[in-house]
């Protein structure tokens, strides 16, 4: 396992998604930095920390769907029928 | 009453409870001295409990009441401390009782498809044991992680699947009932524990049900089981304009599908925020203007013929499906909001951190539209007046499977920091004129949270006409003393009226 500072600690470009987000990973939105400065800083955080929050955010969120149900239907698939 | 060590009082809940159940630890206390909901910070120390007891059973709760109520002592019940209208707050000291350690799962009757909890138990906890019996109890507020069936018992709280499976005070059959002399009593419909409907004497379980602990505390509870779903449907759909979704949300509500247990509703202002500061940022384009969710369960077969039926009814209205990824996600995610840090905006438009008020009533779907203009109306003064204050938006969330009326919120914003005397006094205005709107369109002021909150309270009266009378006399009676939860609804003038 190689570990590099400079690569892990320094994110992919910012990509502007509105006047108020950016992107810097893929399904990954942040506050557009700059209207983060008087009150709430921003923290700088190692790339492999981001995309494991966002992963247990999704280990989290499929949780909470077990705790309702066995299973969750996709509306992709129904819309689909529809249009059959 | 301030209680010193060596205190008689003390020593005599030491004895009922054993020494290491009754706290008087400063943590301990302002632990138990606030709610998520905004509070006046500045004044946080006026709230505070003299001390906190952790009793394991009815007998010691009521033990600790018999005590309270003797030498005239508050008593302020607490289960998750998530209630909105600062209902477990103390606001004359005394004693907080915190339920928490009452929260056994004593019985589990698969025949009659019920079970009796203590009520320091929540709905998550306890869905993870008796899912392995392939049940659930569907008692689901955005609050589901962290609220309790007590508190849910002293709120009477709105479930975000109430259409499918009712609210909390259908879905509690009966609880035991520590009265504020220490009497205890069980009630239910009629004797029985496990009975849902019965029509001897009066209805006592609405009644002990919403009380915001001003009437007792409830200490173990009868709970209704279902199966537990074998499949979920949440479609998110986006809209162009509020009419269309509104005429949406109706129709996906009236359309009687058996399986379908809500839909919410967003307005301009929460899409707004949703696109600037939700930690559910949906990245939609500017022509987006309203939102709609729908939630469903039941087997496989059923949601599926069911979805497909909301799916054309929002199609043929000027929906646009979001997707199953924005869908899934949104649904799971709203029953966590507890622990979503929260943030807002500066005019500037710096982010600051804000706590979370909402603003919740009954409205009827006739009306929504019209209160939702008034409430962004006062949102809109209270921005203009300092930057204490953001709108988040408005939801409305189906009742009922009729969609008479709606449990309709708007989210407000506040920089808890910067609070002063003048700030909260706005902040008391504002609250006063919102539930004033809801009188003027007939509304009820809270769905869910209750109603005990200053600035909005002082319009209960109001809203219950001569009830209000009824219920100082109730109180009086049941509580002889005032020691529950003194100061809470104006509850105080039952006594004023007898002196
Ligand atoms: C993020 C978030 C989302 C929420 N979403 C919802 C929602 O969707 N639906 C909803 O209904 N509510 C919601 N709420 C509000 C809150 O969760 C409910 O009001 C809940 O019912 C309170 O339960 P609790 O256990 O936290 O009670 P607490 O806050 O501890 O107490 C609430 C009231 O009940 C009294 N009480 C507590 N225990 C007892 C008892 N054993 N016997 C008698 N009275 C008692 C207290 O004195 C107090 O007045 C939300 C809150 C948060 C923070």
């Amino acid at each position: 396992m190689k570990y590099r500072y400079q690569e892990e600690m320094s994110p992919p470009p910012p990509q502007r998604v509105t006047d108020v987000a950016i992107t810097r990973f893929e399904h990954v939105f942040e506050v557009e930095p700059g209207l983060m400065t008087d009150h709430v800083t921003q923290q700088t955080f190692p790339n492999w920390d981001t995309l494991r929050l966002v992963r247990s955010r999704a280990d989290h969120l499929a949780w909470m769907h077990r705790h309702f149900a066995d299973k969750v239907i996709s509306g992709e698939e129904l819309l689909h029928d529809l249009d059959e | 009453m301030t209680v010193l060590l060596g205190d008689p009082v003390l020593e005599e809940l030491r004895q009922i409870l054993g020494p290491e159940h009754v706290l008087t630890g400063k943590a301990d206390r302002l632990n138990r001295a606030r709610v998520p909901a905004p509070f006046p910070v500045h004044r946080w120390a006026e709230r505070m409990p003299d001390l906190v007891v952790l009793p394991a059973s009815t007998e010691e709760v009521a033990e600790v009441l018999r005590l309270a109520n003797s030498l005239r002592i508050p008593v302020v019940p607490r289960d998750g401390g998530t209630g909105l209208t600062d209902g477990a707050v103390p606001l004359r000291g005394g004693i907080v009782v915190d339920v928490k350690r009452i929260n056994q799962i004593k019985e589990i009757d698969l025949d009659n498809r019920t079970c009796t909890v203590g009520t320091g138990i929540n709905a998550l906890k306890l869905n993870e044991v008796i899912a392995r019996h392939g049940l659930i109890y569907p008692d689901d507020p955005a609050s589901y992680p962290c609220s309790l069936v007590g508190g849910r018992i002293g709120t009477s709280g709105w479930s975000l699947i109430g259409s499918r499976y009712g609210h909390t005070r259908d879905l509690v059959l009966s609880f035991d009932h520590v009265l504020p002399t220490g009497r205890v009593i069980h009630v239910g419909d009629g004797i029985g524990r496990k009975i849902t409907k019965s029509s001897s004497g009066y209805q006592l379980k609405h009644l002990f049900m919403g009380h915001q602990g001003t009437l007792g505390i409830a200490t173990e509870a009868t709970l209704k089981l279902f199966p537990k779903p074998e499949a979920e449907l949440s479609p998110f759909w986006a809209f162009e304009d509020y009419d269309s979704a509104y005429r949406a949300v109706g129709a996906l509500a009236r359309a009687g599908v058996a399986t379908f247990a809500g839909a919410v509703l967003f307005d301009e202002w929460k899409v707004d925020y949703l696109r600037r500061d939700d930690e559910a940022y949906i990245p939609q384009p500017s022509s987006v203007k309203a939102l709609v969710c729908a939630a469903m369960y039941g087997y496989e077969d059923e949601v599926r013929a069911g979805g497909r039926r909301l799916l054309r009814i929002a199609r043929s209205l000027g929906a646009r499906y979001l997707g199953d990824e924005i869908s899934e996600g949104d649904w799971a995610a709203r029953h966590d909001r507890y622990a979503t840090p929260l943030h807002g905006r500066t005019r500037s438009g710096q982010v600051v951190p804000m706590s979370w008020h909402c603003e919740d009533a009954s409205i009827n779907y006739t009306n929504l539209p019209a209160v939702r203009l008034a409430w962004h109306e006062i949102a809109d003064r209270l921005r203009r007046e300092s930057d204490v204050f953001d709108d988040w938006g408005m939801f409305a969330y189906t009742n009922g499977a009729t969609g008479a009326d709606y449990l309709t919120e708007i989210d407000i914003g506040i920089w808890e920091q910067r609070l002063d005397d003048a700030a909260w006094e706005a902040w008391v205005r504002a609250k006063r004129d919102l539930a004033a709107v809801t009188l003027a369109h007939g509304g009820s002021i809270s769905a869910c949270h209750g109603s005990c909150r200053e600035g909005e309270v002082d319009l209960v009266p109001v809203e219950l006409g001569g009830g209000y009378d009824v219920m100082l006399d109730i109180k009086r009676a049941i509580d002889p003393n005032n020691i529950m939860n003194p100061g809470k609804y104006l509850l105080d003038q039952a006594y004023a009226e007898k002196s």
